[in-house]
């Protein structure tokens, strides 16, 4: 007779994963809610109730699905940027770094005022700029939203992100340097492994559309293929303690720009890139446990209105010079609310470079799991009054 | 509500709608972006008018009225660059053509405006569908008898219009083998089609619209979507068969055409036009929007066949001596280039072949517009 704890331990990811799917149709049926939001809520519980069942390491094939999962998601969002506007309308960039600079500086220094570390508060201050690409991404995805919050809110991502790994990375290199003393070693973790993504990224982006040129099946062939690459990017990226996140963004933005004409990948890659979705949210908040998130909770609170405030107020600021009325600008910086899958996966990727900073950050795990759940919403709210869903 | 007197003006004076495209540089698709871009455009002095259309992915612009080729098109360039930049500023991309070749209906959001609330409720889907692209032409007339007449004398001469113009072959991502698709969509319109066959404007008010108003049907000019109808308000007769043409000179030229058409057939020296000219009406027009200039097409008169491209250069031949008196010239030897190279449909499936993707004739369409290929 075949053990039955084995049995539920092979079982336990597929199960959450049709739970949360479950749960998501359904209570997305009943309040419009994203769907993503339950995904979330639902791997938070499984995860809380057995925890033994959902333990993951670096390793594991589901990090590796995660990451592929966010890999999709992220080649989507830098296909969907467009570094021609950010130069003609240089408001919808200098936005980006005041409300991602003035996010760094604020989180930092509440969380010094609360009594954390130097080191501490600056990796939580690095990690509250950015937003979830993730949670933006499907939301817009699922509501089917055009317009100036929804375009400004994919550009602010995209740069906000690969603000956020830039000061994450150096700061961790730092904290390396602090404890190892060695410097080679420091910068391999920052610098080096910056640059390495990057170039990788751009290197398939240049490379993969002149192949489908070439083919004459760029119209055919393109989503198979460029999913096809994106995992193979997250492989390399993996096996070699390079940032899956640089690589995937590199490689969407260059593929964007690298062709005369693109077609479209197809949104979300399709039921796949769905199936995919459960799953990433699922994993994302299983990482977390409840006791950080108490320990945690007061000092997330307060860093998440703070962080709401800045960025609204910064996005806001640039709204009537940058073109849009103020009261789509107020929006846009509101739809920056998510913060989480991105950070777990940043999170989960330094424990390669032996650094367990999860628990350091009891902070951080509870803004992530209140931000995977609400900050979906706020997007979806944000996109709603902005009057830029398919609803009418 | 019963019709507006017609309010006799200049005869002969002209004016230009074009309904426009908005499309995401993000991934081409047609973007409901319309209220985003009448902001901005607000903002500042707009030389000319815009207005929203029924779906969000659309905005209206009109000229002011013009004499002349040149000012139409001066007007015409400083309306398109102020757009264009605007476009820009917001990453909308702005484009001409009779359709978006692969936008799916069902995805177009209507504007929120009464009337266009309204539309949507009694046609449904086709409201949606209608996220079409056409030039409107106005011709000033000095009264409701002229406009009338114009209107029936101009039905022999409305395929040139939509072969010159077809700019709308693809459509929902496939090759409809039509160069203008577009009127397929307008079509299926309960109100559109021909206008009655009424030459004095005292009948066309008293027996034919207040019959018509009574029947309930309709309750202003608005709900009729005839090729050519007439405008009280404006004093005009307005030509809606053309598609969107890739170009703001396209857009002028053909204006003039119709202008110098229109002072040609008020001279009377043609037959005068009755109803058994629409025998062929519907056949012309089939021919015209499937075959564009390589269309063969009926005399209504004779029932002679003709060749499309062949009636239109004699035509524009026979009008240039009025082109050159209303300073039109240059706008015929444009026309005439395009029966030699071929129409703005012909261009987009070259650019399909160049590209091997609709999105490549989405960037064309759009690179095209802003005159800067």
């Amino acid at each position: 007779m075949p053990d039955f704890l084995v049995i539920s331990a092979e079982l336990a990811w597929p199960l959450a994963v049709l739970l949360a799917w479950l749960a998501g149709e359904f209570i997305h049926r009943w309040t419009r809610l994203p769907r993503i939001s339950v995904y979330g809520l639902v791997g938070f519980l499984c995860a809380q109730a057995f925890p033994d069942l959902f333990t993951t390491e670096g390793s594991s094939p589901v990090t590796l699905l995660a990451n592929v999962a966010f890999g999709l998601i992220l080649f989507e969002l830098g296909y969907r940027v467009n570094l021609h506007w950010l130069r003609i309308n240089p408001w919808v960039p200098v936005s980006g770094l005041v409300e991602t600079f003035a996010t760094f500086g604020v989180v930092y220094l509440i969380a010094h005022l609360w009594g954390l570390p130097s080191m501490t508060s600056l990796l939580l201050a690095s990690l509250a700029m950015s937003t979830s690409p993730a949670g933006v991404l499907r939301v817009i995805n699922e509501q089917r939203s055009s317009g100036q919050v929804t375009e400004r809110v994919l550009h602010l991502v995209a740069m906000n992100c690969v603000l956020a790994v830039l000061v994450f990375k150096v700061i961790v290199g730092f904290w390396v340097f602090q404890t190892s003393g060695s410097l080679t070693q420091a910068i391999s973790h920052s610098l080096i492994e910056l640059v390495a993504s990057a170039l990788l990224g751009a290197i398939f982006g240049t490379v993969v559309p002149a192949v489908l040129r070439h083919l004459g099946t760029l119209a055919r062939d393109g989503t198979v293929a460029f999913a096809l690459v994106v995992v193979i990017l997250v492989a390399i990226t993996h096996a070699a303690d390079l940032s899956p996140v640089l690589a995937t963004l590199a490689f969407g933005l260059t593929a964007r720009h690298r062709r005369v004409a693109f077609t479209r990948t197809v949104r979300n890659f399709g039921a796949i890139g769905e199936l995919m979705t459960v799953l990433l949210f699922v994993f994302a908040v299983s990482t977390l446990s409840w006791d950080n998130v108490l320990l945690g909770g007061g000092l997330a609170i307060v860093l998440l209105l703070a962080r709401l405030l800045v960025k609204t107020v910064s996005v806001a600021a640039f709204a009537h010079v940058g073109g849009i009325p103020w009261r789509k600008g107020i929006l846009t910086g509101v739809a920056l609310s998510p913060m989480s899958v991105f950070v777990v996966l940043l999170l989960e990727q330094t424990k390669y470079a032996g650094i367990v900073l999860v628990d350091e950050l009891a902070a951080v795990a509870a803004m992530t799991l209140f931000m995977e759940v609400i900050g979906p919403i706020f997007t979806q709210r944000a996109l709603i009054l902005a009057r830029e869903t398919a609803q009418e | 509500m019963p019709l507006e007197p017609f309010n006799g003006g200049t005869p002969l004076t002209m004016g230009v709608e074009l309904e426009l495209q908005l499309v995401s540089f993000s991934d081409y698709d047609l973007t409901a972006s319309s209220p985003d871009l009448l902001h901005l455009l607000a903002r500042k002095p707009f030389p000319g008018n815009v207005t929203p259309e029924i779906t969000e992915s659309m905005i209206e612009i009109n000229s002011d009225v013009h004499t002349k080729h040149s000012e139409l098109l001066a007007q015409l360039h400083q309306v398109r660059d102020t757009l264009v930049t605007a476009g820009e500023q917001l990453n909308i991309g702005i484009a001409g053509g009779g359709t978006h070749p692969f936008q799916k209906w069902v995805e177009r959001r209507i504007f929120e405006k009464p009337r266009f609330k309204q539309v949507s409720q009694l046609y449904g889907y086709l409201a949606k569908q209608f996220t079409v692209f056409g030039q409107h032409v106005h011709i000033g007339c000095a009264n409701g008898d002229d406009a009338l007449f114009l209107l029936h004398s101009l039905s022999r001469y409305l395929p040139h219009f939509i072969a010159l113009s077809a700019s709308s072959p693809f459509v929902q991502g496939g090759d409809t083998l039509f160069n203008s698709a577009r009127l397929n969509s307008v079509f299926a319109f309960p109100m559109s089609g021909r206008a009655p066959f009424l030459l004095s404007w005292d009948e066309f008010e008293h027996s034919y619209f207040a019959k018509m108003e009574h029947t309930g049907v309709i309750k202003s000019m608005k709900d009729f979507y005839w090729d050519i109808r007439p405008k009280p308000e404006y004093g005009t007769i307005e030509l809606r068969v053309c598609d969107t043409p890739l170009t703001v000179e396209r857009a002028a030229a053909l204006a003039c055409y119709l202008q110098a058409l229109c002072a040609y057939l008020l001279e009377r020296k043609e037959e005068p036009p009755a109803e058994d000219d629409y025998l062929v009406y519907n056949y012309n027009r089939f021919q015209a929007c499937r075959f564009g200039l390589d269309g063969t097409v009926v005399h209504p008169k004779t029932y002679e066949s003709l060749s499309l491209r062949e009636d239109i250069l004699t035509t524009l031949r026979k009008m240039d001596p009025y082109a050159e008196k209303l300073g039109g010239t240059a706008a015929l030897n444009h026309l005439m280039q395009v029966t030699h190279m071929g129409s703005d449909a012909q261009y987009l499936r070259d650019q399909f072949n160049v590209s091997g993707s609709v999105e490549g004739i989405v960037d064309a369409a759009v690179r095209r517009f802003r005159g800067r290929m």
